[in-house]
């Protein structure tokens, strides 16, 4: 199972086309992808860096100016205390001085009047009485009781800002609650004494804390928050993320950033202290909840991406089919020419490596072809040689053994001449049976037409002379067997037998220009031009044109024919048979031979 | 190729999922400040009055603020220092040149600031008026007390007091329209409903407590049997009222005030003043804001002031008479 798994990924048995198909969206789609990512990366990580920059500076800026407010209201409790009305009513005496206090009053609606920020202004002395436009004591008790008062005192002349104020007896006319305003405390000090002479309360409204706060918007739903030195909130959001910022994780130093897991929510702190106020600005965001320009960026990278893979898919299947449907199509070709169909051929008109394989398969089909028909026609005339001269064989066979014993009876009886010829004649058939081998050493070919010529010489006496001449060299060369008794068969019939007179056949056998030439010469009638002429086109014509006939007529008579066949068939163009003749001079045959030498040892011929 | 359009409608279907889940994310708005009629901070609107320090705006820019806050926008408040028209003029310039989301204005003068107005509106800046209105501008909307109301108001109540008769005396801001109509309303009901009843004097108190004071000393020298001094102004009553306590007329002469300032409720309490008459000077703020935020943002039908009034063209803000009875509600709480 294993190992089937593996095979199934093992790239070298998958279809070109999958290959290719994985190439191409390997080279377009990876790389797009790995850059997608590394992009998407790295744009967050500029982004969240410059995100806090940006959000430190922010609150920096905020800081400025709840500052400025601050400071602001600093300048005019001290402002307020340089008044002389409001220095005469610290130090008292002349307290019920109805003019007095509508001039402080009319100077503290100076403030209110370019300061609409301030909810209001209360003045007190160290003996509790009071003056203000817009706050009031909710019940009659001594002011000086209060904590801001005190916290006034302890300040000892030092600007303090107390935050929201928290169960005071003091109320605005105009019924700012609690937590709509910030109080700021200043004691007023005898320069000589140091002793507090009163405190100046001014009530901020918080709206304009507020409105700077709220202002920023920090990522997609990120805030500022600030809180007290306490731990107070001066300022958050109606719904903030997290209800209350304890103090203790804005310890160290005076500005940072941390996140935190709150309520299973990963957020993001920025804070900066400020040194005036002791207030600290918190920034609060969601970690997870990426800023606009990062969503937007990477909405551009995901539709890039979708873009390639659109773009790549189409170009990887397309190039991938472009390149393997000619192989595939050359493929089948080459399955139905190996099923058989030789003559199918490939049609295209490409140039390219697919092309030019498809012209070579084309060519190589061809030369098959030509091959196949050559041998086919080769192995054919090869069997029906074979067949014939077993045809031919089988009953000399018979008639051989027979004639052995014919000689031997001869013998017996002491007619020497018969036994001689009957010897002979079957000497012949043995050669010409020769166990069916197509190759003889020369010295049997020349044994055999020795026989042939005895058999003759009987018939003919001493109308026919012979000579057989072998240079020695060529005695044991293979030739064909039985290429030598046709030609001499012809010589005697068509030569000698037609002359007047005795007439003589020689046989020789020599090498020349590296060929073996057999010679089959007599001083016969010759042959007329005019046949030579046909004899020799017929020669010329027995291979491959037409294979059956020239061998038919071979076969009744025309033995020349059948040696120049298989000479051709099995050596080729190169040799054969070449007839000189002239008229009542003789004809000669020369056979062009090659030179094989033989390889087999000699032998007995046992028939 | 079946195979292709297999994995080309995959993607596709992805890419799209892709898009609709970004779109969801995107309109998933900020969890604070999605709920009803909200604002952006940077959105200012502005407030503007004349004598900018006098108790009465800081209740109408209480409103005001609290509607900044509920509707999430920022909010100004900017006036002459003193009682004066082109200062007040100079200042409504300065705010229009900083193109504010919305101007909310009390008029010192019915005509001064009418091409003021009339450029700002122009300029597409919307304005309602509150408090004290100039009808022949452009402004869309006025929003204060019926002063005619108002006076006729006080005139009963000071028959009531009377027992419908006897000399009475009003102190009045003469250069200003809301205290114009306060004081018909108050003669003329004397005139048509109290035949046993006279206004023997009516006198400027110019805003102002001393000058108030020195104005209603002034009358009851003149007239020593007036019996009842109807002041139009809070600062006024004050001043009206510590006249009458140094004469020890306090207990005789029966002064009705206007508003709720500390200073008068104090004497309400007391009885130097025998009644006032409080405003709904919150509600001029706060309405005021909706009303310009209506119109910032096109929320009104039809927006074209020309065609129709696309708002209530006044708006009565009410009217309270305060006494010793029912004084304790209106201290701040």
């Amino acid at each position: 199972m294993a190992v089937e798994k593996l095979k199934w990924f093992e790239m070298n048995n998958l279809p070109i086309r999958y290959k290719l198909i994985i190439h191409f969206l390997l080279i377009s789609i990876l790389p797009s992808l790995g850059l997608a990512v590394l992009i998407n990366w790295t744009v967050d990580q500029i982004i969240e860096k410059q995100v806090n920059e940006n959000t430190l500076q922010i609150i920096g800026k905020v800081n400025g100016t709840l500052e400025s407010y601050a400071s602001n209201m600093q300048n005019i409790s001290y402002f307020i205390a340089f008044d002389p009305g409001v220095k005469r009513f610290l130090l008292g005496g002349e307290e019920n001085r109805e003019d007095d206090h509508y001039e402080i009053r009319k100077f503290l609606q100076g403030f209110t009047t370019l300061y609409s920020e301030i909810a209001g202004i209360l003045v007190v002395n160290n003996r509790g009485a009071y003056i203000s436009n817009e706050m009031y004591a909710r019940y009659p008790s001594n002011l000086t009781e209060e904590t801001w008062y005190r916290a006034a005192v302890e300040g000892k002349g030092i600007f303090k800002i107390i935050g929201h104020p928290r169960g005071r007896n003091v109320t605005t006319h105009v019924n700012y609650k609690d937590d709509e305003v910030i109080s700021v405390v200043r004691a007023i000090l005898d320069p000589d004494t140091q002793n507090v002479l009163g405190v100046v309360l001014i009530d901020l409204k918080l709206r304009v804390i507020a409105e700077t706060v709220k202002d920023v918007r920090l990522g997609k739903s990120g805030y500022l928050a600030v809180i007290d030195e306490y731990g107070e909130n001066i300022y958050s959001p109606a719904r903030p993320i997290i209800a209350k910022l304890p103090k203790e994780w804005f310890r160290d130093g005076n500005s940072g950033t941390f996140s935190k897991r709150v309520d299973g929510k990963k957020l993001q702190f920025i804070y900066r202290k400020s040194a005036f106020t002791n207030w600290t600005t918190v920034g609060v965001f969601s970690t997870n909840d990426s800023t606009m320009e990062v969503r937007e960026i990477r909405f551009y990278v995901v539709s890039f991406v979708f873009f390639v893979c659109l773009v790549g898919i189409a170009a990887s299947f397309y190039l991938s089919y472009s390149i393997s449907r000619p192989i595939g199509q050359l493929m089948s070709f080459m399955r139905k020419a190996e099923q058989g169909d030789l003559a199918i051929r490939y049609r295209g008109d490409r140039m390219d490596e697919v092309g030019m394989l498809g012209q070579s398969f084309n060519k190589m089909l061809m030369q098959i072809n030509k091959l196949i028909s050559h041998a086919e026609l080769q192995e054919r005339q090869k069997r029906e040689a074979e067949l014939r001269s077993l045809q031919a064989h089988i009953k000399p066979h018979f008639l051989y053994n027979t004639l052995d014993t014919i000689q031997w009876m001869a013998r017996k009886k002491g007619a020497e001449d018969v036994a001689e010829v009957v010897e002979s004649l079957s000497r012949l058939f043995r050669i010409g049976l020769s166990k069916g081998n197509d190759m003889i050493p020369l010295e049997e070919e020349f044994a055999h037409i020795h026989s042939y010529l005895t058999i003759q010489k009987v018939r003919y006496r001493e109308k026919l002379q012979y000579t057989l001449n072998m240079a020695p060299e060529t005695r044991r060369l293979s030739v064909l067997k039985v290429i030598l008794q046709p030609l001499v068969e012809n010589a005697i019939y068509h030569g000698i037998k037609e002359r007047r007179g005795p007439g003589h056949v020689w046989v020789e056998a020599g090498v020349s220009g590296g060929r073996l030439i057999l010679r089959v010469g007599d001083d016969g009638a010759g042959i007329p031009e005019d046949r030579l002429k046909a004899l020799r086109q017929s020669l010329q014509a027995v291979f491959p044109a037409d294979d059956g006939k020239a061998m038919k007529h071979a076969l009744s008579g025309y033995g020349i024919i059948n040696v120049q066949a298989r000479l051709k068939l099995t050596f080729g163009d190169a040799f054969g048979i070449h007839i000189d003749s002239e008229a009542g001079q003789g004809t000669t045959v020369t056979i062009t031979h090659p030179i094989i030498a033989d390889a087999r040892p000699e032998q007995n011929e046992q028939g | 190729m079946k195979k292709l359009l297999a994995i080309y409608a995959l993607l596709i279907g992805a890419f799209l999922l892709y898009l609709f889940y970004y779109q969801m994310h995107d309109s998933k708005e900020n969890p604070w400040d999605n709920q009803g009629l909200r604002g952006e901070i940077g959105e200012k609107y502005v407030m503007v009055t004349f004598q900018a320090g006098i108790d009465y705006w800081k209740s109408c820019l209480k409103g005001f603020e609290d509607a900044a806050q509920a509707l999430n926008v920022s909010v100004e408040f900017r006036g002459s220092t003193q009682y004066d028209a082109h200062e007040e003029m100079t200042v409504l310039e300065q705010v229009i040149a900083k193109k504010p989301a919305g101007i909310a204005l009390s008029a010192i003068n019915p005509q001064m600031l009418n091409a003021t107005i009339d450029k700002a509106v122009d300029a597409g800046i919307p304005v309602v008026l509150f408090d004290s209105g100039a009808p022949a501008s452009k402004a869309y909307s006025f929003l204060g007390t019926d002063n005619f109301n108002a006076g006729a108001t006080a005139a009963r109540k000071m028959a009531e007091l009377l027992d419908n008769k006897g000399e009475v005396a009003v102190i009045t801001s003469v250069n200003q329209l809301n205290h114009q109509e306060r004081t018909k309303g108050f003669q003329d009901t004397i005139v048509r409903s109290f035949p046993n009843m006279r206004v023997v004097a009516i006198k400027d108190g110019k805003g102002d407590r001393v000058a108030s004071r020195e104005a209603a000393q002034e009358i009851m020298a003149k007239h020593p049997n007036l019996a009842g001094i109807f002041v139009t102004e809070a600062n006024g009553g004050v001043g009206v009222g510590e006249a009458a306590r140094y004469d020890g007329k306090d207990k005789k002469m029966k002064i009705i005030s206007f508003d709720t300032d500390k200073g008068t409720l104090d004497m309400v309490r007391e009885g130097t003043i025998s009644a006032t008459l409080a405003q709904g000077t919150w509600n001029m703020g706060y309405w005021s804001l909706l009303f310009l935020f209506h119109l910032a943002h096109g929320m009104v039908q039809p927006t074209n002031k020309q065609t129709a009034n696309p708002l209530p063209l006044y708006v009565d803000t009410g009217i309270t008479v305060v006494t010793e009875e029912n004084v304790d509600y209106y201290y701040a709480r």
